[in-house]
C-alpha cells in the first residue's frame, strides 16, 4: 500500500501560534482515510497545510513521493490535491454551473471540463437540474454535493474533505458517505475524509487517525479503530 | 431566460449607442451644457472602467484619479515636449498607467494586503501622486497647445469632445461585456465573493487581481487625455482624491457588478451634482458632495445591492 500523500514531522499553525506538533499522516493512495477528533484538535489546520494555506515551521510534506511543502496553494491544485473547505465555499451569487466551471481552474482541467462535468453529473445527478440555479439557493445537501462536484471539477487524484456532514440531516449524510464510496470506488480518487461522525468514518475508512490538542494519538485501520475500547468510550457514546 | 441572456447585452449597447446620440441633440448647440455632458459621459466610462476591479474583483479601488491623471499628463507632455501626436499617445498613456499600476499591485497583492487596507492604499496613490506632480510641475497649470485636429484629438466643437467621450463609454462598456462572459470575469467574481475559497479551488488570485488591476488602469490611463482637453489644462490638481473616492461610490451605489447600474448612477447624480454647483455653488458650496453621501446612505439603507436591483426588480414586477 503505497502513499499518495504524506505529512512528516510536521509543525504548522497561523502567526505565532503553532497548531500542529510534529504531525505524521500517511494517506493510501485510491483509499480512504479518515481523520477524526474533537473540536479544536487541528484537523481543519492539517488540511489547510496540506493545501500550503498555514505557516509551516517544521517537517515536509510528501505528494507523490515529491516534496511540495514550499509550492503555493495553486500549484498544488495543478499537481491534483483539492480541498473542499468546511463551510463549502461555495460562490453563493454565482450559478452552479459557474461554480463548476470556476473549479476546472487549471489549464489541463480546462480541456476535460465536459468531460468533468458528466463525471460530476453521475456522482451528483440532482445538480444537473440545478444548472442555472444560484448556488447561494440549494439546500444544505445540494450545496454540499456542489461543493464536491466542483472540488472534482480541477480532477484531483486526492480529494481533502473537511466536514462534509457538517449541518446535514442523518438522512443526507447518509447519501452523502454513499457519494463519497462511489468516487473513491469508481473514479480511484484518494480521500481524506475529516469528519465528526466518528463511526460512519470509520466504517467508510481504510485507514484513520486519531487526533488531539495538535497531535496524533492514534492511528490504524478503520474497523481496528472501530473496536478499541478506548476511542468507543471517548467518541462513540451517543 | 437563457435567450434574454444572450440577447441583453447587444440590446443595451444599443440602447445605450441611442441615448448617447440623442443627448447633443436634446442640449440643442449649448456649447456649456456640451461641454458638461462630456464630462458627465467621460466620468460614467470612468465609472465603467472601476467596475471591472471594484465591481467585478471586489477590490474597493480608491485611486481612479491616479491612473487617469498619470495617462492623461504622460500624454500631453509626449505631445507637447516630443511632438506625438495624442491619438498614439493615448496609447502610450494608458501602458505607462497600467505600469505603475503592475508595480504597484504586485506588492501589494504578493503581501495579501485587501479590503480596508488595498482601499486606504490606493486612497493615499493618489495623494502621493499629487504630492509628487507638485513637486516635479510647480503649482503651475499648463495649457495644452491651440491646435486642433483629429491626431490630437482637440477640436474646436465641443460636440466631437463629447462624441470621443462617448465611444470611451461604450469602449469601456464592451471591455466589461467581455469580461463578464470570459472565464476571468468568473475568477474576478470568485476572488470578489470568497478570495480564500477561490484559492483553495486552485485560482492564482494574485494573477486575476493583476489582471483586474491591468484592465482598469490603462482604461483610466487612456480616458486621462480627454479630461485634460475638458478642461483645457492641467495641473498637479488632476490628483483628485475626492473625485477618486466618487468614483468608487458611483460604483457601489450602481451595484457592484453592474455596468448598467454604474452609468445610470454616475449620469444621473454627476448631472445633479454638477447643476447643483452650478446653482448653489456660490451661497451653498459642497452641496453635490452631500447630494452623494445622502444617496448613499439611502441606497445602503432600502437597496444595499444597488441601483441594478432596483431595476431588476421593476422589471420582474412588469414581465
Amino acid at each position: 500500500m503505497s502513499s499518495e500523500l504524506s505529512l512528516a514531522n510536521v509543525t504548522a499553525g497561523y502567526g505565532e501560534f503553532v497548531i500542529l506538533h510534529s504531525v505524521s499522516l500517511e494517506v493510501p493512495q485510491k483509499k480512504i482515510t479518515a481523520l477524526v477528533g474533537p473540536n479544536g484538535a487541528g484537523k481543519t489546520t492539517t488540511l489547510k497545510t496540506i493545501m500550503g494555506m498555514t505557516r509551516l515551521r517544521e517537517g515536509n510534506i510528501l505528494f507523490e513521493g515529491e516534496d511540495i511543502t514550499k509550492l503555493p496553494t495553486y500549484r498544488r491544485v495543478e499537481l491534483g490535491i483539492s480541498l473542499i473547505p468546511e463551510g463549502r465555499g461555495l460562490f453563493p451569487s454565482l450559478t452552479v454551473r459557474e461554480n463548476l466551471v470556476i473549479g476546472a481552474y487549471t489549464k489541463k482541467a480546462r480541456e476535460k471540463i465536459h468531460e468533468s462535468m458528466e463525471i460530476a453529473f453521475s456522482i451528483f445527478p440532482k445538480l444537473k437540474q440545478r444548472l442555472e440555479q444560484k448556488a447561494g439557493t440549494l439546500s444544505g445537501g445540494e450545496a454540499q454535493m456542489l461543493a464536491i462536484a466542483r472540488g472534482l471539477m480541477s480532477r484531483p487524484k486526492v480529494l481533502l474533505l473537511d466536514e462534509p456532514s457538517q449541518g446535514l440531516a442523518p438522512v443526507v449524510v447518509m447519501e452523502l458517505f454513499q457519494a463519497i464510496k462511489k468516487l473513491n470506488d469508481e473514479l480511484g480518487i484518494t480521500v481524506l475524509l475529516v469528519e465528526q461522525h466518528v463511526k460512519e468514518s470509520l466504517e467508510l475508512a481504510e485507514m484513520a487517525y486519531v487526533m488531539e490538542q495538535g497531535s496524533i494519538v492514534m492511528k490504524g485501520r478503520g474497523s481496528e479503530l472501530l473496536a478499541d475500547p478506548s476511542l468507543k468510550k471517548a467518541y462513540l457514546v451517543y | 431566460m437563457r435567450a434574454s441572456i444572450t440577447r441583453g447585452p447587444i440590446l443595451e449597447i444599443l440602447i445605450l449607442i441611442v441615448i448617447l446620440a440623442i443627448i447633443p441633440l436634446a442640449l440643442m448647440g449649448n456649447a456649456y451644457y456640451e461641454l458638461l455632458a462630456a464630462t458627465v459621459v467621460l466620468f460614467s466610462s470612468m465609472v465603467v472602467a472601476w467596475n471591472i476591479i471594484g465591481g467585478y474583483a471586489g477590490q474597493l479601488d480608491l485611486g481612479a484619479y491616479a491612473y487617469m491623471g498619470v495617462g492623461g499628463i504622460v500624454t500631453a507632455e509626449l505631445w507637447m515636449k516630443a511632438g506625438i501626436p495624442p491619438l498614439l499617445g493615448i496609447f502610450v498613456g494608458g501602458a505607462v498607467s497600467a505600469l505603475i499600476a503592475i508595480l504597484i499591485g504586485i506588492p501589494t497583492f504578493r503581501f495579501g494586503i485587501k479590503e480596508v487596507w488595498y482601499a486606504l492604499l490606493t486612497a493615499a496613490l493618489v495623494v502621493i501622486f499629487n504630492n509628487i506632480s507638485r513637486l516635479l510641475m510647480g503649482p503651475f497649470d499648463y495649457y495644452l497647445p491651440p491646435t486642433t485636429g483629429f491626431v490630437y484629438l482637440k477640436f474646436n466643437s465641443y460636440v466631437i469632445v463629447y462624441a470621443i467621450a462617448a465611444s470611451f463609454l461604450i469602449i469601456a462598456f464592451l471591455v466589461n461585456f467581455f469580461v463578464e462572459r470570459s472565464k476571468m470575469g468568473y475568477y474576478f467574481k470568485a476572488i470578489r465573493e470568497d478570495e480564500l475559497a477561490a484559492e483553495m479551488v486552485g485560482i492564482d488570485t494574485r494573477r486575476y487581481k493583476l489582471y483586474a488591476l491591468l484592465l482598469y488602469s490603462f482604461l483610466l490611463g487612456v480616458m486621462g487625455y480627454i479630461y485634460i482637453v475638458i478642461a483645457a489644462s492641467y495641473s498637479y490638481r488632476i490628483f483628485d482624491s475626492s473625485a477618486s473616492l466618487s468614483i468608487a461610490i458611483m460604483g457601489i451605489i450602481g451595484g457592484l457588478g453592474s455596468v448598467e447600474g454604474g452609468i445610470i448612477s454616475s449620469m444621473v447624480l454627476r448631472s445633479l451634482g454638477e447643476y447643483f454647483r452650478s446653482t448653489f455653488g456660490s451661497s451653498l458650496p459642497g452641496l453635490d458632495l452631500l447630494l452623494y453621501g445622502a444617496v448613499l446612505i439611502l441606497i445602503g439603507i432600502f437597496q444595499p445591492e444597488g441601483i441594478s436591483s432596483l431595476i431588476n426588480k421593476l422589471l420582474k414586477r412588469k414581465g
